[in-house]
């Protein structure tokens, strides 16, 4: 299939940019997108433009770099999938691509299509952790945690940490990563020593970047490739409040 | 926290922080949402005498305004409508200032609502119809209420374009309680599995029974209902 993509081009973090229009052709229907992108990118250098700059690592949905917003979606429109994940057979022949840089305040573009998400880091080093020397292995019954709560604390660790859910915020809030950060120590037993410290130390670090206010929207969770869900927004409000009062 | 703070300081300093936090506004916007709500079914209720007749009505009233505290009723519902707006705007500018450049296209994923997407244009429609409502019937701005409060306003129901905007205002009142009720509920960090499928239905359902409420008395009193006057002209019985 013949394509046309509208990608925002821009040289650096200081310069404005703006999109550009490329054409590419004989797309197959198993390609992924970011192969697409790299055929495309292979055509740019062999005619000595700048290839089109964008983040990926891994490109099996687990790393969480190919921040890409696709035609007004974060990640393209399948729903729990990676921009990696993203296949051409959903495209058909003549269509038109717009592929922008996730959009936020606490997320300034480096070039073209790339992003810093360091904010991200800087709100897990601020209490994403739980400080304990593990020492050896004690015995596995020792704790015991409720088949459930292990379960929930699972699903928020499978937060990979990409940024959809503030490129996919009409805030540009970030409530649903921290939410998930917060989430995977509060309902276990070794994350509660800090709960408090945790909660209040990661809203605060989450404001300072930015960020905008939750207001419930809820397309981080439907962008969400991993599809956390925003009963964790719920928890992080709950764990705040409590902190907010118990908090010494 | 610094430990070396006077209390008072420290209470004052964490209160302070907790108001200015993104999830502390939110809450304050969303507690201040809820007691708006309440203050929504009591009015509703009080309104709901005018389908008693203008004895009934205009009784309620007189004892509502006779009660000594309800001036100071009316200075907390002040206070709450001006906290609700003061935080929701300063929440609004912060969330236009997290994200400077707009996206060229923006699509989603299908989770806003037509509640949602028009939260501060429903919050400005309610604030204008305040204005209006407050200014026409209180402070008798475009005539005055004379001892029979009941023909003062369903003289003003009797026109079409009070009528209509009273009616599109008490719509747009339940455009914001459709996402409001469920995202306040949310705010406050209640989230079950089973119960907040529940209360999205229960937020929706307040929602129309507020705006279907509300606007009956219009439609009822501005198009349908004939005055003693005009029916003892006619020599009708009603
Ligand atoms: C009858 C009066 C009103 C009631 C019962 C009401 C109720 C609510 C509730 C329950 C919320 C949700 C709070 C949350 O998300 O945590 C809300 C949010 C909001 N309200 Fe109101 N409100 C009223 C009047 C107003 C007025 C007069 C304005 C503005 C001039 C306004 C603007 C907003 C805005 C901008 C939001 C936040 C939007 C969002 O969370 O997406 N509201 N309101
Ligand atoms: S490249 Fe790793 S998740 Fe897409």
């Amino acid at each position: 299939m013949n394509l046309t993509l509208k990608v925002w081009r821009q040289k650096d973090a200081q310069s404005d940019g703006g999109f550009v229009e490329y054409k590419i052709a004989d797309v197959t229907n198993d390609m992924s997108f970011l192969e697409m992108l790299d055929i495309l990118n292979e055509e740019l250098v062999a005619k000595g433009s700048d290839a089109i700059s964008f983040d990926h690592d891994c490109r099996e949905g687990i790393c969480g770099m190919c921040a890409l917003m696709i035609d007004g979606q974060a990640h393209g429109k399948d729903k729990a999938a990676t921009s990696c994940q993203l296949h051409m057979r959903r495209y058909q022949d003549g269509d038109t691509i717009t592929i922008e840089p996730f959009r936020a305040k606490a997320f300034p573009v480096l070039k073209d299509l790339v992003v810093d998400r360091s904010a991200f880091d800087r709100i897990q080093a601020a209490g994403g952790f739980v400080s304990v020397a593990t020492g050896n292995a004690q015995d596995a019954n020792a704790i015991l945690i409720p088949k459930q709560n292990a379960e929930k604390a699972m699903d928020a660790a499978s937060c990979i940490g990409c940024g959809a859910c503030v490129a996919a915020c009409p805030n540009a809030s970030a409530m649903l990563f921290v939410a998930a950060k917060v989430s995977q120590y509060a309902l276990l037993p070794q994350g509660r020593p800090e709960r408090e410290k945790r909660v209040l130390a990661m809203r605060e670090a989450m404001d300072a970047e930015g960020f905008g206010h939750c207001t419930n929207e809820y397309e981080c969770e439907a962008s969400c490739p991993k599809g956390i869900n925003v009963s964790n927004i719920a928890r992080l409000n709950r764990e705040f409040l409590r902190a907010a009062v118990l908090a010494e | 926290m610094n430990a070396a703070k006077t209390c008072c300081c420290q209470c004052s300093c964490r209160l302070f922080e907790f108001l200015e936090s993104s999830i502390g506004k939110k809450v304050m916007i969303a507690l201040a949402g809820f007691l708006l709500c309440g203050f929504l079914i009591t009015h509703l209720a009080g309104n709901m005498f005018m389908f008693g007749g203008a004895n009934a009505f205009n009784h309620y009233a007189e004892a509502l305004e006779s009660n000594p505290f309800l001036p100071l009723a009316e200075i907390g519902l002040a206070a709450l409508f001006l906290l609700h707006i003061a935080l929701t705007i300063r929440a609004k500018f912060a969330n236009m200032a997290a994200r400077p450049v707009a996206y060229e296209v923006y699509q989603g994923k299908g989770a806003r609502t037509p509640g949602s997407s028009t939260m501060a244009a429903t919050g400005a429609l309610i604030l204008a119809f305040i204005v209006i409502h407050v200014a026409t019937l209180k402070f008798e701005v475009g005539g005055s209420k004379g001892p029979d409060l009941f023909a003062h306003v369903t003289g003003w129901f009797k026109n079409p374009l009070y009528a209509g905007f009273y009616i599109l205002a008490v719509a747009g009142v339940g455009l914001h309680l459709s996402h409001g009720v469920q995202s306040a509920i949310q705010t406050l960090g209640v989230s079950h599995p089973r119960y907040t499928p529940m209360f999205r239905k229960l937020g929706l359902l307040f929602a129309v029974a507020i705006s279907v409420g509300f606007a009956s008395l219009p439609i009822y009193f501005g198009f349908f209902h004939h005055d003693m006057a005009c029916c003892a002209a006619k020599g009708g019985a009603q």
